[in-house]
């Protein structure tokens, strides 16, 4: 955390030295939001000692389902079966590991080509729209609009934050999680159902990378394919630079928002500085080697064993 | 005692871990008010077969009854309801978590907020304290310190203290006095004895044959995971007992002639 707020000063000196605009101090934050969303449920992830590499497809997949279910359900009807694939991509894959055995690495990388697989069938490649009166849906605006001059995707995203926080450490679920991360067969051994923890700390991160993709596309109703390409590595950044650490039990959420806006801002910190913005990737892979060092070092430095 | 129903009754308990044959047809019975010394070499199925008894390996053939009934799913958290407290060796404590939060790991009190089920601290770090202060951990120790900052003999001091204030019905201890000063190694002796006259079924896990047999009413003595012995302590000294570790199977035949 210490060192999320270094960085974060850091770049804030950097980063409010005369290019800003409004415009992108908006945009700044929009994709903060979306990505610290998918960033959380990650970060819950990491803490269970595990890892989710299928976010940027479960995001693609469900907001696409958003958009074509619509016709048929319905907005409200709509977000909820897409919420349910969320939901169910988390389930599958949460069962593979736990039960399976299996490495979460493996069977979320074999999520990520299957779901995106998915997409292209189920699309053929072509663009979704929403229809104007979908649009103007009290719910699409509840989730795309504006509220007190921001984008609603921030309330959310605080909404999220502070509902997840005090789930993982006020709550016996939390404390289970926390657990399971730190030592599973001490968690175990004491009684908790690690393999129920695990699924259901699966199925919250799908359903938060779901959630953001709704939010997404309620804002900007048009789909295609590549949606969310990439993104699962940029929420795995986004939660290291946060401070969780890949060995388990260790992870703030509020450190992987703040990681999500240090992600997102050194996006647009390159376009505003008139790199190409080919060059954002290479950015965030230094980024992260850099914040993993110093992570690494505070906990050293706290007296943890990492 | 031999006519009393026992507590927990192993039956013909087999374990394979691949190829490996872990434990050998045990048979065993354990009451309620009994102190059993386990003893056994390294590798002899001491712990294999308490981790059978507290719900961490499935046997592969055999029967465990608990209190008359059969116990058919293994796992901690049903021998945990069942009232079978254990102190293990290696695991128990989680690094990354206060000691409070990992006394009551598995048991969480809460505390409801708006009808949401929060944990409630203020109970956790009362009664953690209380008890960790009793099994004389420093005091500059707090509750809330990670347990990662603890030395050997603090930990073991508060699984032991955990597992006697949530005691139950059945105590298991595995070498409870691995890395405890001789003053405190007594003092978890004295409270293996004071569980059973409360009427627990203790059972005590340790190389040291010379040290159980002062405590225990019974011991059992395992080899290559088959139990070789199984003697009262007035039938059969503390030297006799060794010699019978020392032999190894041979002693076998010899009792079930």
């Amino acid at each position: 955390m210490i060192g999320v707020a270094l960085m974060l000063i850091a770049f804030s000196v950097i980063d409010f030295s005369g290019w800003w605009t409004v415009r992108t101090i908006s945009n700044v934050v929009h994709f903060s939001s979306i990505l610290a969303l998918i960033a959380m449920g990650q970060a819950l992830v990491i803490v269970s000692k595990e890892i989710d590499l299928s976010v940027g497809s479960v995001y693609g997949l469900t907001g696409i389902a958003f958009i074509t279910f619509e016709q048929s359900l319905g907005v409200p009807g709509a977000m909820l079966a897409a919420l349910g694939i969320a939901a169910t991509c988390g389930l599958v894959q949460g069962i593979a590991v736990v039960w399976g055995g299996l490495p979460s690495m493996i069977v979320t990388l074999g999520g990520l080509f299957t779901f995106r697989g998915i997409i292209y069938v189920w699309t053929g490649g072509s663009v979704r729209n929403f229809s104007e009166e979908a649009r103007a849906h009290w719910l699409t605006r509840a989730f795309g609009g504006e509220f007190l001059g921001f984008e609603v995707v921030l309330f959310w995203m605080l909404l999220m934050l502070v509902i997840l926080s005090a789930m993982l450490k006020l709550t016996r679920f939390g404390n289970h999680l926390l657990a399971t991360g730190g030592a599973a067969d001490s968690a175990e051994s004491r009684g908790v159902r690690i393999d129920r923890v695990k699924i259901v700390t699966f199925m919250i991160c799908s359903l938060m990378a779901g959630f953001a993709g709704i939010v997404t596309l309620a804002d900007r109703p048009q789909t295609h394919v590549t949606i969310g390409d990439l993104l699962e590595l940029e929420a795995i950044a986004a939660a290291v630079i946060g401070g969780c650490l890949l060995s388990g039990g260790r992870g703030s959420l509020l450190g992987a928002v703040l990681g999500a806006f240090i992600v997102t801002s050194f996006r647009y910190e390159l376009i505003a500085l008139g790199a190409p913005s080919s060059w954002f990737i290479t950015f965030v892979g230094v980024v992260l080697i850099v914040a993993v060092i110093f992570n690494q070092k505070l906990a050293r430095w706290a007296g943890h064993n990492v | 005692m031999a006519d009393a129903k026992p507590l927990i009754q192993v039956k013909n308990l087999d374990l394979y871990f691949g190829a490996f044959h872990a434990l050998r047809n045990v048979s065993v019975d354990f009451h309620a008010g009994e102190l059993v010394g386990l003893v056994g070499d390294n590798g002899a199925g001491k712990t294999t077969l308490i981790r059978v008894l507290c719900g961490i390996h499935t046997p592969t053939g055999g029967e465990v009854y608990f209190d008359g009934e059969r116990v058919r799913a293994f796992h901690p958290k049903l021998a945990i309801d069942q009232g079978i407290e254990t102190i293990q060796q290696s695991v128990g404590l989680c690094d990354n978590l206060s000691i409070a939060r990992n006394f009551y790991l598995g048991r969480e009190p809460v505390k409801r907020i708006l009808g949401i089920p929060f944990l409630d601290f203020a109970k956790m770090r009362g009664e953690a304290k209380k008890v960790i202060r009793a099994f004389g951990l420093r005091d500059n120790v707090s509750v809330d310190d990670e347990v990662e900052r603890l030395s050997g003999g603090e930990r073991q001091s508060v699984k032991i203290g955990r597992a006697v204030e949530f005691k139950n019905r059945v105590v298991i201890m595995d070498e409870p006095t691995n890395h405890l000063s001789v003053r405190e190694r007594e003092h978890v002796n004295e409270l293996a004895v004071q569980l059973r006259d409360q009427g627990l079924l203790v059972i005590y896990i340790t190389h040291d044959i010379f040290q159980v047999h002062k405590l225990a009413d019974r011991i059992v003595i395992m080899e290559n995971g088959e139990k070789i012995e199984d003697a009262s302590t007035d039938s059969m000294t503390a030297d006799e007992l060794e010699e019978v570790i020392r032999q190894g199977g041979r002693q076998v035949e010899k009792m079930e002639a």
